[in-house]
């Protein structure tokens, strides 16, 4: 036990730095205000303890902003070109870290011009920390096998603090960048620090063993950082850490929009649908009139669900599909 | 497949695996041997090869290092993969495959290390493991070829679990006696007779013998099988048979002789993909007449949390607290997905179905960079990983779509990458970090 809690670990953490929500997220009207200025000194505590802990530690830090995404620091090469003067009083390491990373997030936010703001390049930052930690757990010479490589480094983890709302038009990508964290045995560790519950991030969350943590008290910041997301998985099976017990994993019906329980599912394209039809309205496929008949006996009465509050599914599949290409012919 | 041109030799020399054994063993014991032959261009089955000095075909560079060549040969082969598919098909979401293993005498043999069996064993866990992750609404059965019968191993079942326990102990499917393809064939079809039209049928066979022993004509099987559209492929270990050859064929699978260990892998391998639907073959095969394409009922389960009182489940009694509602008849299944035990309704999560979307979404391939002189603003690390790329030597020309710079890009974004991560991106991501959709 000992030897395994002992071996270092790698975090990538993603910083969700959509102006708009921070600039939502410091007024003085939220019970609890936090400016991007508090939260980033808060910040940057936590990497540095990180770094503290074990020498062996790796860091990397991704920025998520409006249609882009940067790599800010990364501690296994130098991204600015000129380090920082030496200071007397304060650790190096400490010091390359909060000097990289205020740097860079100031170039790129004095680079965002004004106008509207398009969503935040959260996937573009979730798949290039998996990259990232694709790269660095493959030493370069060995196999395309993924699942060898990985016991090179233990416990690698992404902490994604987010304060932007879901993108529904992200799902899918955000889906695949879950199921390939868990071939790499990535633990996906969310923050949300303002904002509501963002649904994709808690399934990243639950379907890669990481907790996602909801911050009720947003001055405490620095405290939930430390006390949930500071130790590695390994530990935090003793620690008890705080894990998010109820995930909806139903799905929203493409026609209606509506959780449904049961559904109809096509079987070309998994568009789902809460009544039998015709023709499948993503990848126009028909379906036999048997079929039909057989379904809509079997059906329950659909009683209206609510509609559900993130529409989940609702977007998520392009309805310019390329499954139509070879539509059934023979099919009247 | 280029084995056909080779396969032929093997039927006259079917005794060699066991008199050339030693001779082989000792030459595939470089781990690296694998790969290497493969890209020669004759490609020789291994108790042929009695030393092939793999050593030869890599070349040292300037500084007497062999890294670059190495290095080379790898990032050739990953490129070669990438470059197969590229257009948009249809493909078959919802698969049912029966894996039938051949557990006769002939697997004893040693020309695969450590044996035939044994290699075939481990392949089967990976194969199993690999298939489930890309086929997650899949079912896989598994049945043996030993004594003359067909003996079922595994029950068709969604649980990766499930197929790996039958397939983990070594003891009980010990090879004795002789293979029936028939029966076996017989035994999986009827497996998956009742299984609904939209969903693919699928027999795998490792094949290791070189006779059957069936009680019958194999023929009229292999009639039934096209009539119910049952998709047959052969990985056959020792030589081509024609049986073999025409079960593949006329089925619409594929076959293939392996020749090593690391082309054995591959020929299991290939399979894991869901098939593209071709409507040619659909129209020849069918003979139901029923079009593939349907409507499913499926349940969205409610997943109870591990704090909620625990309760018998419905699927193996035990006492729990975590597990899944079946939304319809309100039964605890352990996990999904899965078809629920008291009412037969098909029960997934989003995620399982959202897991097979990147079939039908694919990335688009990267372009491989030839030079340089075009792009003003080109970067010098990889887009995603931020490795930096190798110094630029622009005497290069694009062979077998590898860049001579190490150099990728998407078409969208226009933003390059490195080898490794173009591989990563198209084989497990499915996402272009740069484009992020």
């Amino acid at each position: 036990m000992d030897s395994e809690v002992d071996k270092p670990s790698h975090l990538s953490v993603i910083l969700d730095l959509s102006p708009t929500q921070w600039y939502l997220s410091a007024r003085a009207t939220n019970p609890y205000p936090l400016t991007i200025g508090s939260f980033l000194s808060q910040l940057l505590a936590f990497l540095n303890a990180h770094i503290g802990t074990k020498n062996e530690n790796t860091l990397a830090v991704f920025g998520a902003f409006p249609g882009k995404s940067v790599m800010l620091y990364t501690s296994t090469e130098a991204l600015v070109d000129e380090p920082p003067p030496l200071d007397a009083n304060s650790y190096p390491p400490f010091r390359m870290v909060d000097t990289t990373v205020t740097r860079q997030i100031l170039r790129e936010l004095d680079a965002i011009e004004p106008g509207d703001e398009p969503p935040c390049a959260l996937v573009g930052a979730l798949t290039k920390a998996l990259c990232y930690i694709n790269r660095i757990t493959l030493p370069s010479t060995s196999s395309t096998n993924v699942a060898e490589g990985s016991t090179h480094l233990p416990d690698p983890r992404i902490l994604i603090l987010s304060v932007s709302p879901d993108l529904s038009s992200s799902y899918i990508p955000i889906m695949n960048a879950i199921f390939s964290a868990q071939k790499l045995k990535v633990t996906i560790d969310v923050c949300k620090i303002y904002g509501a519950d963002t649904v994709f991030l808690q399934q990243a969350a639950h379907l890669t063993n990481g907790s996602y943590i909801y911050l009720e008290r947003r001055d405490a910041l620095l405290q939930y950082l430390i006390m949930s997301f500071l130790p590695p998985p390994l530990v935090r099976k003793v620690l008890t850490v705080p894990r998010q017990d109820k995930i909806d994993f139903r799905a929203a019906c493409f026609c209606h929009k509506n959780i449904v329980d049961v559904g109809f599912v096509c079987s070309v394209c998994l568009s789902i649908f809460c009544q039998p039809v015709p023709v499948c309205s993503t990848c126009r496929t028909k379906f036999p009139i048997k079929a039909l008949q057989r379904l809509k006996s079997a059906c329950p009465s659909p009683a209206p669900a609510p509609p559900r509050p993130l529409a989940n599914l609702n977007n998520a599949v392009p309805r310019t599909t390329e499954a139509t290409n070879h539509s059934t012919p023979g099919l009247r | 497949m280029d084995v056909d041109s080779d396969s032929d030799i093997s039927v006259f020399g079917d005794e060699d695996p066991r008199v050339k054994g030693k001779g082989k063993g000792k030459a595939s014991e470089k781990p690296k041997k694998g790969k290497v032959k493969r890209k020669a261009k004759e490609q020789a089955y291994t108790w042929e090869a009695s030393y092939t000095r793999s050593w030869d075909t890599v070349q040292e560079d300037e500084t007497g290092s062999l890294q670059g060549a190495v290095e080379d040969l790898m990032a050739r082969d990953r490129r070669r993969r990438l470059l197969a598919p590229a257009a948009a098909i249809r493909r078959t979401i919802i698969r049912h495959l029966v894996l039938i293993l051949d557990l006769s005498n002939s697997m004893m043999d040693r020309d695969f290390r450590p044996t035939r069996f044994d290699l075939t064993l481990r392949y089967a866990r990976e194969f199993v493991t690999e298939w489930f992750d890309q086929n997650p609404l899949g079912q896989i059965g598994v049945v043996g070829m030993r004594s003359g019968l067909g003996e079922r191993i595994g029950e068709m079942s969604g649980n990766p679990q499930d197929v790996l326990r039958s397939l983990s102990d070594r003891a009980k499917l010990e090879p004795t006696g002789e293979p029936s393809l028939k029966n076996a064939i017989e035994m999986a079809r009827g497996s998956m007779s009742h299984l609904p039209t939209q969903s693919s049928r699928e027999i795998l066979i490792v094949f290791g013998s070189l006779t059957t022993c069936d009680p019958g004509n194999i023929h009229e099987t292999l009639e039934v099988c096209t009539k119910s559209r049952i998709r047959i492929s052969v990985v056959a270990l020792a030589a081509e048979m024609k049986i073999c050859r025409e079960l593949s064929d006329k089925t619409g699978g594929k076959f293939g002789v392996a020749m090593n260990e690391g082309h054995f892998k591959d020929l299991l391998f290939e399979l894991v993909p869901p098939p593209a639907q071709h409507a040619t073959i659909r129209n020849a095969g069918s003979g139901s007449g029923l079009p593939p394409a349907d409507l499913m009922m499926m349940g969205f389960p409610t997943r109870l949390p591990d704090t909620s009182p625990p309760s018998l489940c419905a699927c193996h009694s035990d006492l729990k607290s975590e597990g899944f509602l079946c939304p319809r008849c309100m039964a605890k299944v352990c996990d999904v997905p899965t078809d629920c035990d008291i009412c037969g309704l098909m029960i997934v999560s989003s995620p399982h179905l959202a897991r097979s979307y990147h079939h039908l979404f694919p990335v688009k391939p990267y372009e491989a960079v030839a030079s340089l002189d075009y792009t003003s603003q080109s970067t010098s690390a990889c887009h995603a990983c931020a490795r930096p790329f190798p110094a630029a030597h622009l005497s290069g020309v694009v062979t077998e779509g590898l860049s001579p710079l190490g150099r990728y890009r998407c078409p969208d974004c226009h933003h390059d990458f490195c080898t490794e991560c173009d591989v990563f991106v198209h084989d497990v991501v499915h996402c272009c970090p740069g484009c992020g959709k």
